[in-house]
Parts: structure tokens; C-alpha cells; sequence
């Protein structure tokens, strides 16, 4: 019997950050503090890369250094704020200077958007947004953002949200082997359909693992290695925030994080020093120290 | 604990200021009695959850908590930050994702009530968590709908907690990203919403629910030290006052209790009085 032939797909977080390019739409992966890709938004700012159009549900710390770093200039989105904490500074600022637009969207028209792009379908339709603001105004698809129509077969009115997908999908999961498959242990947000529509697909993980692990539990594979073009092994990627069964948020990073961004000066202050200042996210995490970070380690049971 | 009668110089100040509840610990408590118990509940972070978590520790211990990151039936432990801290997630029953809750099971018809805040609502109802200013040029960026709208168009019912600030009380939303009753009856029919609409707002001054016939926003009740002139007062709308205003009955001691075992490091619920 002949064994079949393994790809390696693990390439740097530096690599994976280059074939970005400049003007490129991105699916946003993660759910509120669960498993955002930190480390991939800090990397797409250290290479300057401009004009991104981020697309997720929400986003937290990543949006804020996105926002920030002038990485991107777009959002297709429907949540930005550090939950618990308050605004979303960064992101406040730059769109009253009209640095950033943001079309605004709900939860669920973008969860759909994104199972629309993975199936391949133009549109979906969807019970929300209709009678609002989120249906009249529109700050840059105009007539692509939605449509309310009645509906053909029962003749009631239904939004269509536009499918979307985008150049690239990034995300951050738990465990990967060199080929692809990637395991979500927890909360999964809109991950499934999020890392499907994309036209390639970028998942960084916590850490690698045997092939042979993953043919032991394939029910935790969320993400099979046929859609994945680029493994990049990040651990701690999601550093303030958390990784089921891996690590807590770190709240006085992120309360630190928050205040600092309260003023342009300060933000400044964290972007130079915490995201400017290293070379890769291994100097970012000895920044912020192991002691600290391994104080942070998830555990048994609760998986935080 | 029971209602004294104050002397009328703190009158005005309301019962807020005592010393025996925070606002937060009252906002929940009232929020927790409008969940009935064997109802799926959609509860977002913070009050709702406080006020969702204690319903199930007293009148309500039969409710299903969702949260839309996906997963159902929660029971946290430690009270989350976010809705999708892991705190809030272990101990649930199923995680699937967020299209499981917040399609097949919201937008499929089957949350019974759902909690809102929001920076500014108007006499019937309808929100704005997005933007202050105009949407041409906006004095500041909000959070935006986050489920909110999802939530506001397909649960049954809606529970609204706000603070009570003039300013929010609108004629006039800055941008509407929730729709509550819209332009009145016929209009949540027109549109073929899933869900009823607004229920009840919570504030720190009354509760509000809404006239069954015109579908504006009435006055409920007075919380203890506040009078229905105070709440006009501090409305920029058409508030319908019925003759008789009924007192908010107090938190019991065993509501406080509770509140301060779900949160005993004080997430929530600060260390103190706010």
C-alpha cells in the first residue's frame, strides 16, 4: 500500500501577512473575546499594509489595532466595542474623521452573508434590518448593501443580504496539523460558515498536532484541510484575549489596551511599543512576559 | 426590607441614592421579574445576564439562557465579560454557532423574551445603539447592532434597560437600529417581524411599557422617591401618564443576596455604590 503523500502548509506569520495584498477584503474570524487573530491583525500592521474592507460579525482588540494602524479602511460589520469595557475608541475616532467607513450591518445579516459566500449563492434572506437605519442608509454599497423585497412565494416583505466572498478568510483555532485540519474546542461565533467563504483560506493555531490525533477525534475538526491554504502556528495569537481550554483574557493588558486608546497619544504609545517596537509576535509575547502569560493558562475543567 | 417614608428633602434624590441598593443591583432585580420561568431568554452581558441569572435563582429556575456566540442553556459559574467569554459558555448544555442561535432559534421563533439597552429611544420603542450626530457626520460611533436588531425584529418579547438621561428619551432617534413598535399599530405587522416588539423599559427612575392601542410608550410605574412629574421631566417625548402610578416595589434581601453570590467579586456589580 502506498501512503499518501502529506503537504505541509505551515509557512511564518510574517509569510501568511505578505500575500495580503493591499485593497484586499478580509473574513474576520472570532467571536467577541473568544479566539480573535490578534497576532495576524498586530502582523498586517508592522507591514503597513493599507485599504483592507474587514469583514466580521465583531470584533474587539483586533478591529481597534486595525482601525488604528490605518491597515483598514473599510468595515462591513456589526459590533465594535470592547464588551464590559466600553467604546471602541480607536474606531470612534477614525470614523469622525472619516479615516474609516463602516457599513453597518447586524449579526446575523453578516453570519449570512458569509454562509451565502461559502454556499456559492448570490444572496440570503434574512428576517432583520428591515424598517431601520441599517436598511435606508449605506455608507459605501449603496445598492449592494441590501434589498427588501416582497417575497415571490408568499408575497411578504423579506431582506436579501448580499453574500460575500472575500480575498481571504483568517482565522484562530485551537489545534491544526500540517496540512490543515483545524479543531475549535468551545465557542465557535460564525467561524463555520466565515472560513468556507473566503477565496483562500489563512488558519492560525494555538499549536500543531499529529495527523493521527486529529483521525482520533474528527468531530472536533471545524475546518477541514481541503479549504485551508496556509497553516501559521501562533500560540498565545489571541493574546489579551482568550482560547478555550488554553488561556483567559489577560484584563490588565486589555485594561491597559482600553485606557491607552482613549487618546490618539496613547494609542500611539501601545502601537509603538507593543506592536511597532517587536519584530514577530515571539518578541510581542516575551514583551508582555512568559511568567505572565503562563499565569494566564486555562484550567480543568472550565477551560478558563 | 420594606419602604420608609423619607423626609421630603431626599424625596428628590430617589430611593437610588440610599445606601441599601446600588442602581445596578435595582435594575436588575426589577429586569429579572418581567423573565418567566420555563422561557427561552436571550441574555447579552452584564445586566441582563445578572438580571437572567437571577430570575433562574428565584421565580424562573426553569429558563433556557442562549447566547448568541452559539451556545445554549447556559449556567456560568463566574459571571463573563463577554458573550462569548468561556466563562459564560461552560456548563452549557450545546455549542454550535452563532447561526444555530441566533438563526434557528431566534429568527425561527423560539426566544421568548430578549434584553436590549440602548443610547437613545424614542416613544415607541425603536433604538440606537449606532451613532450620535447625524450619519453624515456623526459626533460618535456607538457599538452598532451588534444581535441587537436581529434580537429587536424576531423575540417575542423585548425588555429594554436603560439609564435614565434626559438626552436618551428622544422624539427623534440619530439613526434607528432597532425597531421597537415603528410608527405605531400595523406597522411590526407590515414589515412580517417574527417577534412582538418592546415589552417594558427599565430605567432608573420607572418603568415604562407601551399603550395597547397606540403603541406608545406609557408610564408603568414610579421607582420609590421619584414622582410621574420627575419622569416627565426628564423625557424629550410625549410620555402617556395614566391617572394611577403605582411604586416599584423594592429588591428584597434576598434578591441583593443572590445578586452579590452570582457576582461576588463584583464584575457587575462594583465594589461599592455606583
Amino acid at each position: 500500500m502506498t501512503e499518501p503523500e502529506i503537504e505541509d502548509k505551515r509557512i511564518t506569520l510574517a509569510e501568511a501577512a505578505k500575500e495580503v495584498p493591499d485593497g484586499s477584503t478580509l473574513f474576520w474570524g472570532g467571536f467577541g473575546y473568544q479566539r480573535p487573530p490578534i497576532a495576524f491583525s498586530a502582523e498586517l500592521a508592522r507591514q503597513k499594509k493599507r485599504n483592507l474592507n474587514i469583514c466580521t460579525c465583531g470584533s474587539e482588540v483586533d478591529i481597534e489595532i486595525m482601525a488604528g494602524s490605518g491597515v483598514a479602511s473599510r468595515f462591513e460589520i456589526a459590533f465594535a466595542a470592547i464588551e464590559a469595557l466600553g467604546l471602541s475608541y480607536n474606531m470612534r475616532r477614525r470614523v469622525v474623521e472619516k479615516k474609516i467607513q463602516v457599513e453597518d450591518y447586524s449579526n446575523l445579516a453578516m453570519a449570512m452573508r458569509f454562509l451565502g459566500g461559502a454556499l456559492n449563492v448570490p444572496f440570503m434572506p434574512i428576517r432583520s434590518l428591515m424598517a431601520t437605519d441599517l436598511e435606508r442608509l449605506s455608507r459605501f454599497r449603496d445598492d449592494k448593501k441590501l434589498k427588501v423585497i416582497d417575497c415571490p412565494f408568499t408575497g411578504k416583505k423579506i431582506t436579501l443580504v448580499p453574500s460575500l466572498q472575500p480575498d481571504f478568510s483568517i482565522v484562530h483555532v485551537q489545534r491544526i496539523d500540517k496540512s490543515g485540519n483545524a479543531q475549535i474546542d468551545g465557542i465557535v461565533g460564525e467561524d463555520i460558515e466565515g472560513s468556507r467563504c473566503g477565496k483562500k483560506l489563512i488558519v492560525l493555531a494555538e499549536e500543531v498536532i499529529d495527523e493521527k490525533e486529529i483521525r482520533h477525534r474528527p468531530d472536533q475538526t471545524k475546518i477541514p484541510a481541503m479549504y485551508v491554504d496556509h497553516v501559521v502556528i501562533t500560540p498565545f495569537g489571541s493574546h489579551p484575549m482568550q482560547v478555550h481550554g488554553y488561556y483567559d483574557y489577560d484584563l490588565e493588558h486589555l485594561m491597559m489596551f482600553h485606557k491607552l486608546t482613549q487618546t490618539e497619544d496613547g494609542w500611539q504609545e501601545y502601537f509603538e511599543h507593543y506592536i511597532m517596537g517587536v519584530e514577530d509576535h515571539f518578541a510581542y509575547l516575551d514583551k508582555v512576559g512568559w511568567d505572565r502569560l503562563m499565569s494566564l493558562r486555562a484550567r480543568e475543567p472550565w477551560g478558563y | 426590607m420594606g419602604q420608609t417614608d423619607e423626609p421630603e428633602g431626599q424625596r428628590a434624590l430617589g430611593v437610588l441614592t440610599m445606601e441599601k441598593f446600588s442602581r445596578i443591583e435595582f435594575l436588575a432585580a426589577i429586569a429579572s421579574t418581567h423573565v418567566r420561568d420555563g422561557e427561552n431568554v436571550f441574555g447579552g452581558t452584564g445586566l441582563p445576564l445578572l438580571a437572567a441569572l437571577l430570575a433562574k435563582e428565584t421565580h424562573a429556575p426553569n429558563i433556557n439562557l442562549i447566547s448568541e456566540a452559539g451556545f445554549i442553556d447556559a449556567r456560568p459559574v463566574e459571571v463573563p465579560l463577554s458573550v462569548a467569554d468561556t466563562r459564560y459558555y461552560y456548563g452549557s448544555s450545546a455549542s454550535i454557532g452563532l447561526i444555530e442561535t441566533l438563526g434557528f432559534i431566534l429568527q425561527g421563533g423560539r426566544i421568548d423574551v430578549g434584553f436590549l439597552g440602548a443610547a437613545q429611544i424614542d416613544e415607541y420603542g425603536n433604538l440606537n445603539t449606532s451613532y450620535i450626530g447625524t450619519y453624515d457626520n456623526p459626533k460618535v460611533k456607538l457599538p452598532g447592532s451588534g444581535g441587537g436588531n436581529d434580537i429587536a425584529s424576531s423575540a417575542k418579547r423585548l425588555i429594554i434597560i436603560m439609564t435614565h438621561d434626559k438626552r436618551k428619551f428622544v422624539k427623534k432617534l440619530d439613526y434607528m437600529t432597532s425597531p421597537g413598535h415603528l410608527q405605531g399599530p400595523g406597522s411590526r405587522e407590515e414589515w412580517s417581524f417574527v417577534g412582538g416588539g418592546p415589552e417594558v423599559v427599565i430605567t432608573d427612575m420607572c418603568q415604562m411599557d407601551f399603550d395597547p392601542e397606540t403603541l406608545r410608550i406609557r408610564l408603568k410605574s414610579v421607582h420609590p422617591g421619584y414622582t410621574a412629574q420627575d419622569v416627565l421631566d426628564n423625557v424629550m417625548f410625549d410620555l402617556i401618564v395614566p391617572d394611577d402610578i403605582p411604586t416599584t416595589p423594592l429588591p428584597t434581601a434576598e434578591q441583593i443576596e443572590i445578586m452579590h453570590r452570582l457576582d461576588p467579586k463584583g464584575i457587575y456589580l462594583g465594589k461599592g455604590n455606583e
